[in-house]
């Protein structure tokens, strides 16, 4: 278990990278830090790990007070956005050093390389140098380095950003399912939001150094706490309208739509709904928003539809084939919309 | 198309009178000691070996090489081990006015040349009682290799990730291991240029070993060969162009090693 009290960080020249985070990180949990560069994402996890001193707070590993601890003494491994696998040493040797440094003796060292080494399928390429293997083999190699340490947490930095596109969704069950069979607490960055969506049981979205929002990856696809998070998170964007409530009513770009229980008044709300919620209509509809189809954009799997509506861009994904034609009249109608008045959800 | 011919056939004789001018100093060391009687033009020689013979004789010139070797291999490594300790911190430690004190060490050892500071050098290797020791000669020729070397190696360090030393922290290396196990073997390259760099400067050095030393037993190639000069002052030439070639074969070798061993390979493997 990580836990995290009120910890703050602020580099020299006055910089707040972290601002007063608290965070609880349950046992075997898999855990992403999710944010735009410069959020303080990677900072916040070079603090767990020690190589960052916090200006203030604490970092409590398994209920021990780490923070005065130095990176060595806190049974973690890291692996970097590089891997750092050392290339003057053989894969061997890189998996073994860990356990070098403990001064576990060398029959004992060979034997655990090996065994991970073969679970991470790297039994061929034992002897190799680092400069000879692919992107993927290295990859593999920081994690199996990772791993014979037996730490507490793993700490990973943008484990798959260095990884072509296909290889990507590979190393990403890939590392899933590792995960799950460890069942060591993992902690990693990314600034990926599918990445962070498909591997995380629990998403931190960070901006300027403060969690934005906690949350598992349902509750903070299907209901973003603020705006930010709303646009953060999504293959495609988010719909974020002005909307207007009065007599009872919702009214966003020429739709009357149902308000929310316990709205009031008032006309600075914005009305979001996914472009994947939009179902679009031929006929004219009272709850639909109307627009001209603008644009196309093929997903594969649908269309991405563009409305142009009183100079509002509506977006809506159609199913594959069935995209309106451009340049006809379409009702877009919302489900499942959500409801933010001064950048927060209220409904 | 003719005139492109003619370019490349000036060209071709411009870099060939070049490459024959720069070439003749060579022949001349590679002739000269196995000739009877060597002038200074190089000429095809009546082969003999008796120069060998006569400079095998003479009580300094082998235990030169010896004391070239001592002062030449003391002066590298005290130059490799301080200078990678120096910029190894200077490239991981913010430092204020770091880049400052680097140009300034870099610009004083190249403008206060060695002549302009004999008088002091001299007067403190009295006081220190390090005239006619080995020591003193290392000690004062390090001194003015040292500002080079370290701007060369932070150089070196500067290119080497620091996720590297993270990464072994983060398993619990010490300093000492990481810079013993990651740090060193990444940038050993480096610290093979600076060795050779350095011996092969202290090796051609005169002034400094021509001043500190006063017992010829201690002085090294290049002061000894100094010496090869007839009561009249005029140059021995057999004996002045054989010790030229033993003295010159022992860098050579020492070049060709280095540059067998560690030259042009290039480490990593990931796209940064």
């Amino acid at each position: 278990m990580i836990t995290l009290d009120a910890l703050t960080k602020i580099f020299p020249g006055g910089v707040r990278a972290l601002d007063a985070i608290d965070l609880t990180i349950a046992d075997g949990e898999f855990f992403a830090l999710l944010g735009p560069s410069g959020c303080g994402k990677t900072t916040l996890l070079r603090t767990i790990a020690g190589l960052e001193i916090p200006t203030s707070g604490r970092v409590h590993i398994d209920g021990a007070d780490v923070t005065a601890l130095p990176p060595g003494r806190r049974d973690i491994a890291m692996v970097f956005q590089d891997y750092a696998i050392f290339p003057h040493m053989s894969v061997a040797e890189n998996i073994a050093y860990p356990l070098r440094i403990k001064k576990t003796p060398r029959a004992e060292r060979t034997r655990k390389a090996t065994e991970v080494a073969a679970r991470l399928s790297l039994t061929e390429l034992l002897l190799r140098r680092p400069a000879q293997l692919s992107g993927g083999q290295q990859q593999r190699v920081a994690l199996a380095r990772a791993i014979a340490c037996h730490p507490a947490a793993f700490l990973f930095d943008e484990p798959l950003s260095n990884l072509d596109a296909r290889l990507r969704l590979e190393a990403r069950t890939f590392l899933k399912r590792l995960q799950r069979d460890l069942a060591v607490t993992t902690v990693f960055v990314t600034h990926d939001q599918a990445e962070a969506l498909a591997l995380a049981d629990r998403i931190a979205v960070m901006s300027h150094g403060r969690m934005i929002q906690i949350g598992t990856p349902a509750d903070i696809f299907q209901r973003p706490a603020t705006t930010f998070v709303a646009s953060f998170i999504g293959s495609t964007p988010m719909n974020l309208l002005p909307a207007t409530f009065r007599d009872g009513a919702l009214h966003v770009a020429g739709a009357v739509r149902a308000g929310a229980p316990g709205l009031t008044g008032g006309d600075d709300l914005l009305y979001g709904v996914r472009p994947e919620y939009m179902t679009l209509s031929a006929t004219e509809r009272g709850d639909g928003i109307p627009g001209t189809v603008a644009v196309h954009e093929n997903l594969g799997t649908g269309v991405l539809v563009t409305l142009e509506a009183d100079g509002l861009l509506i977006q809506a994904v159609a199913p594959e084939g069935d995209e309106p034609p451009l340049g006809t009249r379409r009702w877009a109608v919302p489900a499942r919309s959500l409801l933010y008045r001064d950048g927060r959800l209220i409904a | 198309m003719i005139r492109h011919t003619v370019g490349r056939l000036v060209s071709t004789v411009v870099i060939a009178l070049t490459l024959a001018l720069f070439a003749l100093p060579m022949l001349w060391l590679a002739a000269a000691p196995f000739d009877a009687s060597p002038a200074i033009t190089a000429s095809l020689p009546q082969f003999t070996l008796d120069n060998f013979a006569a400079i095998l004789d003479n009580p300094y010139a082998l235990g030169s090489i010896r004391n070239s070797l001592i002062q030449g291999g003391g002066a590298a490594v005290l130059v490799v081990v301080l200078a990678a300790l120096a910029a190894y911190a200077l490239s991981r430690v913010r430092v204020p006015g770091r880049d400052l004190l680097l140009y300034l060490l870099l610009l004083l050892s190249s403008v206060v040349t060695g002549t302009a500071a004999m008088v002091p050098i001299f007067e403190l290797a009295t006081r220190l009682n390090l005239i006619d020791t080995h020591l003193g000669v290392i000690l004062v020729v390090s001194g003015g290799l040292l500002p080079a070397a370290i701007f060369i190696l932070k150089d070196f360090m500067d290119e080497t990730p620091t996720s590297y030393e993270e990464s072994a922290r983060v398993f619990g290396a010490s300093p000492l291991q990481i810079l013993r196990d990651i740090v060193i073997p990444l940038v050993r390259p480096g610290l093979a240029t600076i060795a050779v760099w350095a011996l092969a400067s202290v090796w051609g050095g005169f002034l400094f070993q021509f001043i500190l030393l006063r017992d010829p037993d201690k002085a090294p190639g290049s002061v000894i060969l100094y010496t090869l000069y007839t009561e009249g002052g005029s140059p021995k030439l057999d004996l002045i162009s054989t010790f030229s070639l033993l003295y010159s074969l022992p860098v050579v070798l020492m070049y060709l090693f280095v540059s067998q061993r560690y030259g042009f390979r290039f480490h990593g493997g990931i796209k940064r």
